[in-house]
């Protein structure tokens, strides 16, 4: 399992959730917006067909389990509430400042 | 943990999460496809001899599209979720098979036959790989899908159609069964919980959904759409978290609200519920009051309200004062009565006020440790156990 990824080796930023097309497109969204000027793609899709290249997922716990058997690569970073979550947070802030991010 | 923050632990999870896969191989076939299961909707609702604007010729466009059309898609999908192009082809050709001749909508049937078409084209080419002399590839690849998606349309004609239909109709059955004895409401125990374990896609659009498509069809309106969608349970605990809630939650539930309500994306207060689990009990209650008075007015949707928001719910209640009173007066009751348990649920406040030292530290602390914003706040951080 990864838990620690290096936040310049991020490129590609994936937020799941069951559909891909409800709470994960809401996410992608602020998240879009909040790393508008970093070199991150910033995608959605539901947690059973996630991107092989994605480098982080972001996702909600009760779906983490998926995500880690989906995306056996990338770093899962669970989150518990939709609006102002840290660990969230914590993804934004490693991006623009650096740093490693490990969850 | 014995701060209820995130998630109830692990027993069971491995399960849960084979469940929602299951769940999310069913909702995955029906939800990219919504858009025409509204416009089959719209259709219906405008032009059927008791909708808005009663018009024959129009109203004409409703039988095949929910016959034809929405089987095919869903097929289609299903197939391209096992194998791709390929697989989509062969699914919706084998679909064809169930739905040519059929009274009813094969929405089941699709979400079987599909991915198993798509499955054995899947296998096939596996089998062949490597193998198949160059410059042929093409030959074999279109005749294999051709002749595979034929025999899978016969098949599904003469074998699994029937099989489906007596299957859809004993479904169907059932839940007139469930209807007629009144015991409808009770459903919430089941679906209200699944919902907040992230099943609310599987639940309305692989179960529910299909069978009121076919009730709907029928009657012009199905309760069914309403038991999983109904925003009422998910407003009333947000309102009590508002203002009963552990202050630190309190500002963000407005927002969240607005999502839920008018957004329609109810996974938003999912975490409200798993983060104090025995709030659950004011969603079960609200969502069983809800479709109890659904039921005693004998309303309905005209299609699928999604996402469950209210302007979806104003655009599928059919026509008739009986119905809007029906559809709002329930959704109302939902939001009050969650609303109240809820409330009672949070000790009208004190308890989240003599619980605070026990609620203050995040339940994610791994994810926390490291946010400057909660460094120094003075508050134990505790790793948590996973």
């Amino acid at each position: 399992m990864v838990t620690t990824i290096d936040a310049k080796d991020i490129r590609k930023l994936v937020i799941a959730c069951d559909a891909g097309m409800g709470s994960s497109v809401m996410l992608a969204g602020q998240l879009r917006k909040a790393l508008k000027k970093q070199p991150v793609e910033v995608a959605h899709t539901p947690v059973d067909s996630i991107p092989p290249d994605a480098d982080v997922v972001v996702c909600h716990r009760g779906l983490a389990e998926r995500a880690r058997r989906g995306a056996p690569d990338a770093v899962i970073v669970p989150f518990d509430v939709y609006i102002g979550d840290p660990a969230v947070n914590q993804v934004v802030a490693a991006i623009k400042d650096g740093g490693v991010l490990s969850v | 943990m014995a701060t209820a923050y995130t998630t109830p632990p692990p027993p069971g999870d491995g399960f849960r999460a084979r469940v929602q896969r299951m769940g999310g191989h069913l909702a995955g076939m029906v939800m990219p496809n919504i858009g025409a299961f509204i416009a089959w909707g719209l259709i219906t609702a405008l032009f059927i001899p008791t909708g808005w604007l009663p018009n024959k010729e129009l109203a004409e466009l409703g039988d095949p599209m929910i016959k034809i059309l929405l089987p095919l898609l869903i097929g289609y999908t299903g197939g391209r979720m096992v194998h791709g192009q390929r697989g989509a082809v062969v699914g919706a050709v084998a679909t064809i098979g169930l739905v040519a001749g059929a009274d009813i909508p094969m929405f089941l049937g699709a979400m079987i036959i599909g991915p198993l078409a798509a499955y054995l084209m899947k296998l096939f080419d596996g089998l062949i790989e490597g193998r198949v002399r160059p410059g042929f590839e093409m030959l074999v690849d279109n005749f294999s899908a051709g002749i595979l998606a034929a025999a899978m349309a016969i098949a599904g004609k003469v074998a699994i159609g029937p099989v489906v239909r007596t299957l859809t109709e004993a479904a169907g059955d059932g839940v007139g069964w469930l209807v007629d004895h009144d015991v409808l409401p009770l459903t919430s125990v089941l679906i209200e919980p699944a919902k907040v374990l992230f099943l609310n896609n599987a639940i309305n659009h692989g179960v529910l959904g299909p069978l009121g498509v076919q009730q709907a069809a029928e009657t012009g309106k199905s309760i069914l759409f309403m038991l999983e969608s109904n925003p009422g349970p998910g407003l009333g605990v947000l309102l009590a978290y508002t203002f009963f809630g552990p202050r630190r939650l309190r500002p963000s539930t407005p927002a969240a609200m607005i999502i839920h309500f008018f957004g329609g994306i109810h996974e938003i207060y999912f975490p409200y519920i798993l983060m104090k689990p025995r709030m659950i009990l004011a969603a079960i209650a609200g969502g069983a009051t809800g479709v109890a008075i659904f039921l005693a007015s004998g309303t309905g949707l005209v299609a699928a309200p999604s996402p469950g928001s209210i302007f979806a719910y104003l655009a599928q209640t059919p026509r008739g004062t009986g119905n809007w009173i029906g559809v709002y007066s329930g959704m109302l009751a939902s939001i009050a009565v969650s609303f109240a348990v809820g409330a009672a649920l949070l000790g009208f406040g004190r308890l989240a006020e003599s619980r605070k030292e026990k609620d203050a530290p995040d339940g994610d602390a791994t994810a926390t440790a490291e946010d400057p914003e909660n460094a120094g706040d003075g508050t134990t951080q505790q790793p948590a156990a996973r």
